[in-house]
């Protein structure tokens, strides 16, 4: 059953568990071969931004999209992504993971029908402490049942 | 290119994949740890009504345009900050092409800063827009 606007509301404001994330120098290699980058071995590609966030936010998608009232089978979908860079990410290093859920709006389309978009910011902070990357993803949840 | 001669409306070399390969996305699916099928599994594209084609992760895509910037820039290390709205599916095979223009120029902090309005199209669709900002002083100093 959907979530209420109510209960919606809600998550704004909850915390990501998050964790931690090393960009291996073997995963740097795969992920340039895959995007068809080049490699210096030394700059990280900026996807690592939301790699490092995605892997580490310490909530597996499922788990996300339960706390969203949605299983993978309701067709969630990417909405928006944002990747602020505070400098270039070094391949080799860790991160510590951390972010909430910042936002949750339902709408209502003439075509698409009720959905919901719900969004959480989540940071990278290097080993001295310091922002590195800061992220913003929103994810569109479709409201079948609504 | 000297930042002398980058000016809003500059337009951004395209960068180019003749087709996306759908072997690759087998690899990104191990690396963000995404267990969705729609990636790899070709039954389950079938099953759910989506085509034969598997779809490419979104991350992909906003790579390309990313190394669109790095093409034009020089390197991934001159990326500050990128924005995107996904807005459409990448097929396995597809033929995709990242494009950009300079918005604005702006110093920042000792810094000349290019705002520029991105796109990802595959044949004639949009993929993702948004925006990006890219530090093109090195380009300024020669």
């Amino acid at each position: 059953m959907t979530m209420t606007e109510s209960e919606l509301a809600a998550i704004v404001g909850r915390p990501i568990p998050g964790g931690s994330y090393t960009i291996e120098p073997y995963v740097d290699w795969l992920l340039n071969d895959v995007v068809e980058s080049g490699r210096d071995g030394e700059v990280a590609h900026p996807l690592f931004a939301y790699i490092s966030v995605a892997v580490g936010k310490g909530l597996s998608w499922d788990e996300v999209f339960a706390i969203c009232g949605a299983t993978a089978a309701d067709g969630p979908m990417f909405g928006e992504h944002e990747t602020v860079l505070e400098r270039p990410l070094k391949v080799g290093e860790s991160f510590t993971v951390s972010g909430e859920f910042v936002s949750a709006e339902r709408k209502r389309g003439k075509r698409t029908g009720v959905f919901d978009i719900v969004g959480f910011r989540l940071a990278l902070t290097d080993a001295e402490g310091e922002l590195a990357a800061a992220t913003y993803n929103s994810i569109v949840f479709p409201r079948r049942d609504a | 290119m000297t930042a002398t001669l980058v000016r809003a409306g500059t337009v951004i070399p395209e960068w180019k994949l003749p087709a996306v390969s759908a072997e690759k996305m087998k690899t990104m699916a191990l690396v963000l740890v995404d267990p969705n099928p729609i990636h790899f599994d070709l039954d389950a594209v079938r099953a759910l009504g989506m085509g034969d084609k598997p779809v490419n992760q979104g991350p992909n895509n906003l790579a390309y345009v990313m190394n669109m910037l790095a093409g034009w820039t020089g390197g991934h290390e001159h990326l500050r900050g990128i924005r995107v709205r996904f807005q459409g599916n990448v097929l396995g095979g597809d033929h995709v092409v990242a494009r950009g223009t300079v918005s604005a120029l702006r110093e920042e902090k000792g810094r000349t800063l290019a705002d520029c309005d991105v796109e990802l199209v595959a044949g004639q669709r949009v993929a993702l827009a948004g925006t990006a900002t890219v530090d093109i002083t090195h380009l300024a100093r020669g």
